[in-house]
Parts: structure tokens; C-alpha cells; sequence
């Protein structure tokens, strides 16, 4: 191998490195805002000033305030709290639950697969936010019932790749030693088969944060999702959304929030996945 | 991949100025005016044809207009609104009676009244307008609708010609006022109902119907009151207010009701005419007694005095209305400060509901009584742009003296307002006195035998009142008759006024005649055009 070569894939194996390093730390700050968002509001997200309706961003109010005279800034931080921690909790429990169904399939095989995998295709045979929008109708609105019906819909992608990887481990040669030597099934699963297929689930559940967090938004802006007066990023664009021509402001704030935590998340993903793929150039 | 990046680079571009274009629709309005206004210019001189389409919140089965049959719920407000069909009587800017399709009548005795019809008047159908024509729709009417079998009272009819008699069963003093409602507007019923389009006599034709949709009109080449001057009319409906202020931006539509007050200021510029008016559409809530919550006399005064109408008319209706008293506004002599309700006093809220034994007992900030919190279940819908506004503006106020909100502003609110069981109060906005005589309000909405007295209210003293007054033919007493019934239904807090709108139409600046009227009603006559 040229020098050039190693250098070139030395600068390559540094940028991945940045990338987790720096959107790894952005993620974490949007979640300590969330965490600690009560904390963080200059101003009580839900006290109404009518007096002070649609200011412009200033000093006091850096985002401005919406028609009801409350701290756009506020409303945002304290919305991060519902938007991004119900995203991580939603792809939390799609993660965990798909990948028991398609480990327990990929392991077990059979009938019980074949049937486990034909429920999983109706759901994947539904367009998404079709689907989620029915469900929510019928479920009623509010923040956990959008969260349910996106998780209905999003479970099979997990239980396919745990699945197909489970299938693939399961006949190497290292697992026929592992049960040679006398382990069990619980024994082979979770310390030979989880750690080896964990990877392509993380990736997978790291570049799902963004597109649940969009989603949820979607869902709360058509108003199937938060309800108001809850802070909510996509229900607040909603609500303000004729505000756009006159007082653009308003709109914007949860906008950017939208647009900034989705980016951070998305390109932690990728910098995850470059880490964790084998194949990618690094 | 170098070319991959370079053609997501590209779209993202196009993506970015695609965005920033629609963006900047507000600073390019009258660059959009112009190209629409020339689009219809074109099309006026390359077909000969003059096309004008105007965007409508509430024609929908949300605001009960399903379609333009007057004998369908509130689907005459369609009717009438948009040129299809005419009243026997016709209400003036200060919501007087004046002849429309009834030249002329007389007060023959107490129960008895003789119309004398308009000649030389024909339906679209075809068909000419006599006694005979107008007594059978009116009897189809009586066998149809909801209302106005309580409102009219007609016992028998007979026609002569031109002349129409009418018996009523009992003394019915607003007879006429009722007939100008829009449920009486007179339509042929031979000419059938198909997909609930009605032949009437007024300025233009409904061609096509599609509810929730459109309504295609071309115009009445034999009207009998002028000169129709567009060849085709559509009706859209857009029910999301800042879809329809980005449709008559971008020139999509001509013209617009329902219009949204905060998206005013795009509009208020030499493209467009702003045409306003004070109406006594009010905003107003109703009490559900058949709620535990709400049929508690605290609750409601507390709700009451927990409402700012103030800064509601002042900031979330941006100064187009006024805070409302009772049930009709200033300008009728049974309107305005008359009565007397209770005013913005959250201090006094507290100290009532505190006295009824609601508590905070847990510290969370919303009262308790026997265990049940103080959970008011809000109904209202979002195609009157500001009722979801006054949902939320009161959910704040009434948080302040320890009482919890929770909204539920849905198109469907007609199916929910049914169930009893579903809500606490339900909010709206109605046009309280749609016939100049202020006995409709009640007749409608408070007595027992009310069609939509939806929160089952009940009074002794109103219903003595409206025995009174049913029989009441002096309009000074029944002025005075009408302010005695306001402040029985407010003395128990059963209805809460928060305010009345100045109603608005807006058009592009080359559209003419399109102007609101005080009673809401007649927004397509034969003066509309377009330059």
C-alpha cells in the first residue's frame, strides 16, 4: 500500500471521528435541553400576555413572542422536551420490540416465522402517515397515541434486518462451537448473536431519530399529534402557520428547532454508521 | 459520485428557491393581482367568457351547509349567498323587512297575512313565479326542515294568482322577519333536488354541487332584478384560513369570506377591497346542563367572569368586533349594554368557586371537588378561524383561577354536540339575530322546544317571556321583552357572549359589488363583476 493511500485513509478515519465526536456533543446538548428545559425557559412557555402579542425578537424575546404573547424561545425549549424525548422513546421501544420479534423468528424459523413475517409485511404494505393518520383518528388525538400509531408502522423494519441477521449468525461455525460447548439458547443469543447483529440495529435506530422526530411533528401538525396548549414543535408551526407572511417569526422558531435537531441527528447516524459499517470508506 | 453531489447540490437549489418563491408571496402580491388580473383579462378576450371564483371558509358539512337546498339544515345560507335563490322579503343594512319576492303584504288580522308576489318572475327551471309555486314550496319546507315548522306556524295557505294568503295557527308577529330567513328562500320543488341543487330566482344557476368541495354557477341570463355579469361562478371551499389567504395571494381565487383577521394586514393595500361590516354573528358558548360540571351554577358563573373579552376582541379578533353584553349587539334596540352580565373578574371566579367547595387540595393548580377535578371539556371548530383563538385564550385565563381546559376544536363538532355526554361547553359563532326581530335567538336556541337548544337549557321565567312575546305585536314591547329574556339566560350563565364580528369580504381590486351585508347573507347579487 503507497503512502499517499494510508495518509488519504487516515484523513478519512479522522473525519468520521470529528463527525461522531462533534454531532455526538450537539446530540447531547439537545438532550440536556430537553432534559433540563424547565430550567432552561427564560420565560413560563405557557403564560399568556396579550399585551405583548406577536413582538418581534429582541433582547427579551430572542425568537419573539406568538399571538398569545408568550416567549417563543421558551415555548421551543420547553417543546424539545416533547418532540425529542418522544422520538427517543418511540424508536427506543420499535428498536427493542422489533428486534425480539425478528431475533425470536430468525432463531426459531418455521411456521411461527412464516406467520410473525406475513404480519409484519401488512403493516410494512401500509404507507406510513396513511396509516398512522387512521390510527391516530381512531385512537384519538394526543402525543402517545401518534407515538403508538407511528410504532405500529415502524416495528417490522426492525424485526427484518434482527431476522435476516439472526439467520445468517445462527449457522456459523462459532455458534455450532457455542452450542457444542454446551451453552443454551438464551446463552447463544445474548452473548453471541446480539452483540454481532446490535450494529446494523444501531445504525438503523440512530438514523430513525430525525425521521421519527419529522413524523411525530407531521402528525402533531396535522393535528393528530400534542395538543394545545402543549409545547410541541410541530403542532406550534400548525398553529402559527398563518402567521407566516405577517409574522414570520413566530413560525420560524419551531421551524429551526425542527430543521436543527433532525440534521444533528440524521449526521450522527451517518457518522455512527461510517464507525460501525465494515464497508463504508473509512 | 462526484456527480451525485453535484445533482443533490442542484436540487436542493431549486428546492431552496422553489421555498423562498412561495415564501415571498406576500411581497410579490401585486405582481401576482397583476398576472391574475391579466389571466382573467385573457381569458375574458380570448373566450368571450367572464370567470370569477371566490374561496369560502364555511360551505361545508362542518358549518351544516352540505349543499344549496334551502330545506336542508342551514344549506340556505348557500342558497342565498350565492345568488341562487331569493326570500319573499329582503333585510336592509339596519336589518329592517323591505319586498324582495312579495311586492307588497298586509296584516290582514292576528293570524292571517296576505302576499302579494312579485310579477313577471320565473324559477331557472323555467317555471313562473306565482302564489301557487311559493305555497308549495313553503309547504315542502314545513314538511322538511328542522326549524321552521316552530318558527312559521302556518296552519294553512292559499294562493290566488299572485296573492298568497297565509293562517297561522296562533299570532306569529315576526311571520315576515322569519320568511326572510334562508330557509324560506323560494325554489322550485317540482324542479326536483339532484345532489342537492334547488332552482331558485335569483341572479345565477348552481350547475354542479360537490360538498366540501365547489359549487359550479353560471348566470341566470332571465333574471327579473338586473343583469347577472359573470358567465361562470365557482364556490370553493377552503376551510384552513391560511390556505385561503395564500389562494387570493396567488390570485387562485378572487375573492374570499371567512378570512382569517391576523391575515388582514396582506391584504390591506391597493389590490384588494376590504368590505366590513358590524353583524351580530357572536361568539358565544353554551352550557351543557346535562354535564355534572357545567350544571353546577359556580362552574358556570366562575367560566363567566374567567373570560377576557376584552383582550379577545382586542388582540385575537385585531380590534374587527366587539365585546359582547348579551346576545345582540349595539344598533338594535334590544342590543348591547342593556343587560347586564358578569365582566372579567378572575379574583371573583376564585372566590365563587372557592365558596361552592372547589378546592386545590393537591397544590397542582386545578381544583377539586368530592375527588373530581375541574376538567372542562371545550367543544368548538376550526372553520371560524378565531374560535380555536378564543379556545385557547380562555384555557389560559381560566387556568388562573384553578380550572382546566381541554379543547377539543373539530370539524365534526356537529355529530360530537349531539352527545351530551361528550362535553362541557361547546362554543361557536351564530348569527343571533339573522332576522331583524330578536325572537329567532330564543325560539332556536333556549326554549324547550328549541331545535338546537344544545345544552338542554331551561328556564320558567324565559319560557313565560316567549309566551309573551309570541304573541307580542308591538316592536317596542317586544324590544323590551327581548332584553327581559337576554338577562334570564345570562342571570343563570347559561349562554356566555364573548363578542360580535364585523363580518368582512375580501376581493381582488378589480372585482366589483362583491359586499357584506349585516345579516351575512346576500354575498353574490347581480352587481358582482370583474374588471
Amino acid at each position: 500500500m503507497s503512502i499517499p493511500t494510508i495518509r488519504k485513509q487516515k484523513i478519512v478515519k479522522n473525519h468520521w471521528k470529528i463527525r461522531l465526536i462533534l454531532f455526538g456533543i450537539l446530540a447531547v446538548l439537545l438532550i440536556l435541553t430537553a432534559l433540563f428545559s424547565e430550567q432552561l425557559c427564560p420565560y413560563d412557555p405557557y403564560l399568556q400576555n396579550l399585551a405583548n402579542a406577536k413582538a418581534a425578537p429582541s433582547a427579551d424575546h430572542i425568537f419573539g413572542t406568538d399571538r398569545y404573547g408568550r416567549d417563543m424561545l421558551s415555548r421551543v425549549i420547553a417543546g424539545s422536551r416533547t418532540s425529542i424525548f418522544s422520538s427517543l422513546i418511540l424508536v427506543a421501544v420499535i428498536t427493542i420490540f422489533g428486534t425480539v420479534v425478528g431475533v425470536f423468528c430468525g432463531w426459531k424459523g418455521g411456521w411461527v416465522d412464516s406467520l410473525i413475517m406475513r404480519i409484519s409485511d401488512i403493516f410494512l404494505a401500509f404507507p406510513g402517515l396513511v396509516f398512522a393518520l387512521a390510527a391516530a383518528a381512531v385512537l384519538g388525538g394526543g402525543i402517545q397515541n401518534a407515538m403508538l400509531a407511528l410504532a405500529a408502522i415502524s416495528w417490522p423494519k426492525y424485526a427484518r434486518i434482527a431476522r435476516g441477521q439472526t439467520m445468517a449468525q445462527k449457522e456459523a461455525t462459532y455458534i455450532q462451537a457455542a452450542r457444542l460447548s454446551g451453552c443454551n439458547t438464551g446463552q447463544i443469543i445474548r452473548r453471541h448473536i446480539l452483540p454481532n447483529i446490535a450494529g446494523a440495529i444501531l445504525v438503523t435506530a440512530m438514523l430513525d431519530i430525525g425521521t421519527m422526530l419529522m413524523e411525530l411533528a407531521g402528525l402533531s401538525f396535522l393535528g393528530l399529534g400534542a395538543k394545545p396548549p402543549a409545547a410541541e414543535w410541530g403542532s406550534m408551526m400548525s398553529d402559527t402557520r398563518n402567521l407566516l407572511a405577517t409574522h414570520p417569526w413566530v413560525p420560524f422558531a419551531p421551524g429551526i428547532a425542527i430543521f436543527v435537531s433532525v440534521t444533528v441527528f440524521n449526521l450522527l447516524g451517518e457518522a455512527v454508521r461510517d464507525w460501525l459499517d465494515p464497508h463504508s470508506e473509512r | 459520485m462526484r456527480r451525485k453531489h453535484i445533482l443533490a447540490g442542484i436540487m436542493a437549489a431549486a428546492l431552496a428557491i422553489g421555498m423562498l418563491g412561495g415564501c415571498g408571496s406576500s411581497s410579490s402580491d401585486a405582481k401576482n393581482t397583476e398576472s391574475s388580473t391579466a389571466a382573467a383579462e385573457k381569458d375574458t378576450a380570448t373566450s368571450g367568457t367572464k370567470k370569477l371564483v371566490i374561496g369560502d371558509t364555511t360551505f361545508n358539512p362542518e358549518n351544516a351547509e352540505a349543499d344549496v337546498n334551502p330545506h336542508n339544515d342551514y344549506s340556505g345560507w348557500a342558497c342565498i349567498r350565492y345568488g341562487i335563490g331569493e326570500t319573499l322579503v329582503h333585510y336592509s343594512d339596519a336589518m329592517e323587512i323591505e319586498p324582495w319576492l312579495a311586492k307588497s303584504w298586509e296584516n290582514v288580522d292576528e293570524l292571517t297575512w296576505k302576499l302579494t308576489i312579485q310579477d313577471g318572475v320565473t324559477f331557472s327551471s323555467g317555471r313562473t313565479m306565482d302564489a301557487e309555486a311559493v305555497k308549495q314550496c313553503l309547504e315542502h319546507l314545513l314538511e322538511n326542515h328542522d326549524r321552521a315548522p316552530l318558527d312559521l306556524k302556518i296552519a294553512s295557505m292559499e294562493a290566488d294568482g299572485q296573492v298568497l294568503t297565509i293562517h297561522t295557527s296562533e299570532p306569529r308577529p315576526a311571520l315576515l322577519n322569519y320568511l326572510g330567513d334562508p330557509y324560506a328562500c323560494i325554489i322550485d320543488v317540482d324542479a326536483g333536488f339532484d345532489n342537492g341543487i334547488v332552482a331558485g330566482t335569483g341572479p345565477y344557476i348552481a350547475v354542479d354541487c360537490e360538498s366540501g368541495d365547489h359549487l359550479t354557477l353560471v348566470k341566470n341570463e332571465n333574471y327579473w332584478n338586473g343583469t347577472p355579469k359573470i358567465d361562470e361562478l365557482t364556490i370553493r371551499t377552503i376551510s384552513d384560513g391560511s390556505t385561503l389567504a395564500n389562494a387570493l395571494l396567488s390570485g387562485e381565487i378572487q375573492a374570499a369570506y371567512g378570512m382569517a383577521y391576523e391575515s388582514y394586514p396582506l391584504f390591506q393595500n391597493d389590490n384588494y377591497t376590504i368590505s366590513q361590516i358590524a353583524t351580530s354573528r357572536a361568539f358565544f358558548c353554551w352550557m351543557n346542563y346535562d354535564s355534572p360540571l357545567a350544571s353546577d351554577p359556580a362552574v358556570r358563573k366562575a367560566i363567566a367572569m374567567g373570560i377576557d373579552k376584552e383582550n379577545f376582541v382586542d388582540v385575537l379578533l385585531e380590534g374587527n368586533g366587539y365585546a359582547a353584553q348579551g346576545a345582540f349587539p349595539e344598533g338594535f334596540a334590544f342590543g348591547g349594554d342593556q343587560v347586564t352580565t358578569e365582566s372579567y373578574d378572575p379574583e371573583g371566579a376564585k372566590a365563587v368557586l372557592e365558596e361552592a367547595g372547589w378546592t386545590d387540595s393537591d397544590g397542582d393548580g386545578i381544583r377539586e371537588k368530592n375527588g373530581e377535578k375541574l376538567t372542562i371539556r371545550w367543544l368548538t371548530y376550526p372553520s371560524r378561524q378565531e374560535l380555536p383563538l378564543l379556545a385557547e385564550a380562555v384555557q389560559a385565563t381560566l387556568k388562573d383561577i384553578g380550572m382546566d381546559v381541554e379543547v377539543n376544536s373539530t370539524a365534526d363538532h356537529n355529530t360530537i354536540v349531539k352527545d351530551r355526554t361528550a362535553w362541557d361547553v361547546y362554543a361557536s359563532a351564530q348569527v343571533a339575530c339573522p332576522t331583524g326581530d330578536p325572537e329567532y335567538f330564543f325560539t332556536v336556541c333556549c326554549l324547550d322546544s328549541s331545535t338546537k337548544n344544545k345544552g338542554n337549557f331551561h328556564s320558567d321565567t324565559l319560557e313565560e317571556l316567549e309566551q309573551q312575546m309570541a304573541v307580542e305585536f308591538d316592536t317596542g314591547k317586544r324590544a323590551e321583552l327581548a332584553v327581559q329574556m337576554q338577562q334570564a339566560i345570562l342571570d343563570d350563565n347559561g349562554y356566555v357572549f364573548c363578542s360580535f364580528l364585523k363580518m368582512s369580504q375580501i376581493s381582488q381590486a378589480n372585482v366589483i359589488g362583491y359586499t357584506a351585508h349585516a345579516s351575512d347573507y346576500y354575498q353574490v347579487t347581480a352587481e358582482l363583476d370583474i374588471e
